[in-house]
C-alpha cells in the first residue's frame, strides 16, 4: 500500500507558480493512483473563487486543472472554513464542487490521517 | 499521531505561524528555524501568540536564534542539527511550511 500524502496549498492563484505547482503534484499523484488529498488553506482558498478570468492577466487558467482533479481520481478535497470566511468566500459557491469545508479541529484530524504532509 | 511542524519564514507579515498554531495538535511539536525564529522577539504579536498557546511544545534551532540576537526563553527548547534529525524521527511525520 502506497503511503498517503496530504498536500496543503496556501498560495493565491496569481502570486506566482506555487498554486499551479501544488496542483501539478496532486494531479501527478492522482495519475499514479496514489492516495492523495488536497487542502486549501490561507490564501490558497482564493484559488477556488468562482468566475476568475486568467485572460485579463494573459495567463492560463487554474480552473481547468481544478476541474481535472476528480478525473485524476483525486476526490479528497478540503477547504479551511476559517480561511474562506476571512476572505469573504462562500463555501457553497466555490469553483470546485465536492470540496469539503473543515474547521481547525477537522483539519487537525485530517493531518493525523495521512502518512505525509506537504505545505506549499 | 504526532506531527512536527517546521517554520522558516518570518512571522511578521506572513500567516504561516498563525495558521500553524490554529492547526497544531496536542501531541504535535513546533520547530522554528531561519527567520521563523523572529517569533521569539519579546513584546511582539508573534511572541504573544506563542505564549497564549496552551501546551505548546516549542523548539528553536539554536544557531538561527543566536545569529539573530534572540534570547531563547525557558518555554522553548534550543536544539542543534543532530537534535533536529532526532526530533524528526520522534514524530510520525514532518510538515514543513514551505
Amino acid at each position: 500500500m502506497a503511503k498517503s500524502l496530504l498536500l496543503i496549498s496556501r498560495q493565491a492563484p496569481w502570486s506566482g507558480p506555487g498554486a499551479r505547482e501544488a496542483l501539478d503534484i496532486v494531479l501527478a499523484g492522482g495519475a499514479f493512483d496514489l492516495p492523495i488529498g488536497l487542502l486549501f488553506l490561507d490564501d490558497g482558498v482564493l484559488q477556488l473563487a468562482a468566475k476568475q478570468n486568467a485572460k485579463a492577466l494573459q495567463q492560463k487558467d487554474l480552473s481547468a486543472n481544478l476541474q481535472a482533479l476528480p478525473m485524476f481520481g483525486v476526490e479528497d478535497l478540503f477547504v479551511c472554513a476559517d480561511s474562506a470566511a476571512e476572505r469573504g468566500l462562500d463555501p457553497s459557491a466555490l469553483a470546485l464542487s465536492d470540496v469539503q469545508s473543515l474547521d481547525a479541529a477537522g483539519i487537525r484530524a485530517l493531518i493525523d490521517r495521512y502518512d505525509h504532509v506537504m505545505t506549499l | 499521531m504526532s506531527t512536527l511542524h517546521v517554520l522558516s519564514h518570518s512571522p511578521f507579515g506572513d500567516s504561516r505561524l498563525t495558521s500553524c498554531l490554529r492547526l497544531l495538535g496536542s501531541a504535535d511539536g513546533l520547530l522554528l528555524t531561519g527567520d521563523a525564529a523572529y517569533a521569539l522577539q519579546p513584546d511582539t504579536a508573534p511572541q504573544a501568540a506563542l505564549l497564549a498557546h496552551a501546551g505548546l511544545t516549542l523548539f528553536v534551532l539554536a544557531e538561527d536564534a543566536e545569529a539573530r540576537a534572540l534570547a531563547i526563553p525557558h518555554w522553548a527548547k534550543a536544539i542543534d542539527y543532530p537534535a533536529f534529525v532526532e526530533l524528526s524521527l520522534h514524530h510520525d511525520k514532518v510538515n514543513t511550511w514551505l
